[in-house]
């Protein structure tokens, strides 16, 4: 059992999300915000100016024209999706070339929260559930617990993968016996440490046990659920210990979703995460 | 880790998801990363030295009929005659060709909510029976990821998974 304040420590420790996002979620709850001020908090980070552009571009934001320009992204994409889009760049932008635990590196872990982003708001859309605020942020954001546990118990995260290895042993269970914590736990901790709005937070906290969310963001975290299992089902995981995992079957009643929703959703979002997983491609290099 | 099937093989294909290779170079790996539900139907012709793998998604083009005419390899029913008829091409014969199959993986899943993989495999299960076609080697099911690769030069079939190789 490792100790709360050692976790907190190793949370602390992670490369801090760009200042822009908290600065952003100010600014999006202010109707008289100029275009001028969001230029302000993107365009001073280059490596965030860089990579906010090309997702901007993916094919998942659906703009017609090249964006060239953050008042442009803005003009096109609206306040809502142009804070999806610096998440997204933010996220990359921590993301460590190679996890040490885990058996991940950058493009995987990637093509994982990119796939559950994509896969959670195009189930948004088909349940007609209305898609909530940050549906794709928060499944973007889903597994930021496993950064910590990859990048600082490796030797820990080794027993993990072994432990799911081979058994009936879910990968959230297997994280309790080992380190006493699990991903989830974790993952709020770290939502909180980078000033994530609330959705966020329940989302990380609750993806693997969406019944026992307290809060009214349950259906954003019973989608994620859902769109979780639905992207390791296909093959798009971040760990080694993909399908070890199960599906709540009340997350899939509350969200009356069958399974042949679920393979159309898969079909109609392949490309789109194939193109967000492309968009930043360049300045990550394929290591697998 | 040392690839078991490196040698001096050089040119490595990558199969992505919803995706069809083939090669006629010996030299020559064809890979496929990250089945989970998804299936990867290998061919192989051991005369010619010609290889292919498919790594498809799903079981029914009807699921999507306008994906599956931009991209068949996204569904069984479509992408298998693509591959069969793909080697052809290159010069096979079926009764030369030497078939294996993985992938078809599960989440835990009592409800049977998350049937994906069963239902790939079913599917070219019912196709192969249909066609006469013989599996020769398969690691399916189970609630495990795998990746796999052909040598094309050789024919040899390598399926790794948590951790561990195997050969088909």
């Amino acid at each position: 059992m490792i100790a709360k304040e050692t976790i907190l420590q190793r949370v602390q420790a992670l490369p801090a999300l760009s200042t822009a996002v908290a600065e952003l979620a100010s600014l999006r709850d202010d109707p008289l915000a100029t275009a001028l001020a969001y230029e302000r908090v993107i365009r001073p980070d280059p490596a965030l100016s860089t990579n906010f552009l090309r997702l901007a571009n993916s094919a998942h934001f659906g703009t017609r024209h090249e964006i060239k320009t953050v008042r442009a992204a803005l003009a096109l994409l609206g306040t809502k999706r142009l804070y999806e889009v610096v998440v997204g760049a933010a996220l990359h932008g921590v993301l460590p070339e190679r996890l040490p635990g885990y058996e991940v590196d950058l493009p995987g872990f990637w093509r994982h929260c990119a796939a559950v982003a994509a896969l959670s708001e195009r189930l948004s859309t088909e349940l007609r559930v209305g898609a909530p605020d940050f549906v794709f942020t928060a499944g973007l954001l889903h597994d930021i617990g496993k950064l910590v546990i990859g990048s600082f118990l490796a030797a820990e995260s080794a027993e993990v993968l072994a432990r799911v290895r081979g058994s009936e042993k879910t990968f959230i269970d297997a994280e309790h016996e080992v380190l006493g914590w699990d991903h989830s736990e974790i993952g709020a901790e770290v939502a909180r440490a980078w000033r994530l709005p609330e959705a966020v937070v329940d989302t990380a906290r609750w993806h693997h046990s969406p019944s026992e969310c307290p809060t009214a963001n349950r259906t954003l975290v019973d989608m994620v659920h859902v769109a979780d299992g639905l992207a390791h089902s296909l093959g798009m995981g971040a760990d080694t210990g993909e399908l070890a995992r199960r599906i709540e079957v009340p997350a899939m009643q509350r969200l009356h979703v069958t399974a042949r929703t679920l393979e159309r959703i898969a079909c109609d979002s392949l490309a789109n995460i194939k193109d967000l997983c492309h968009s930043l491609e360049g300045n990550a290099g394929r290591t697998s | 880790m040392t690839p078991t099937l490196a040698g001096a093989a050089t040119n490595l294909i990558t199969v992505d998801i919803a995706d069809i290779r083939v090669s006629k170079d010996p030299a020559s790996v064809i890979v496929t990363y990250a089945l989970g539900s998804c299936v990867a139907v290998i061919v192989h012709d051991p005369i010619r030295r010609i290889g292919g793998m498919i790594h498809y998604m799903l079981p029914l083009a009807q699921t999507a009929p306008d994906k599956a005419r931009g991209n068949p390899a996204m569904f069984a029913d479509t992408g298998i005659p693509v591959l069969f008829r793909s080697v052809y091409e290159l010069g096979c014969r079926k009764e030369d060709l030497v078939v294996k199959v993985a992938g078809g993986g599960s989440l835990y899943d009592d409800k049977g909510t998350f049937e994906i993989g069963r239902r790939n495999y079913v599917v070219l299960r019912k196709m192969f029976w249909k066609t006469g076609v013989m599996i020769a080697a398969e690691d399916v099911g189970g609630s495990k990821s795998r990746t796999v690769r052909l040598n094309v030069g050789t024919g040899q079939v390598v399926v790794r998974s948590q951790g561990e190789e195997t050969e088909l």
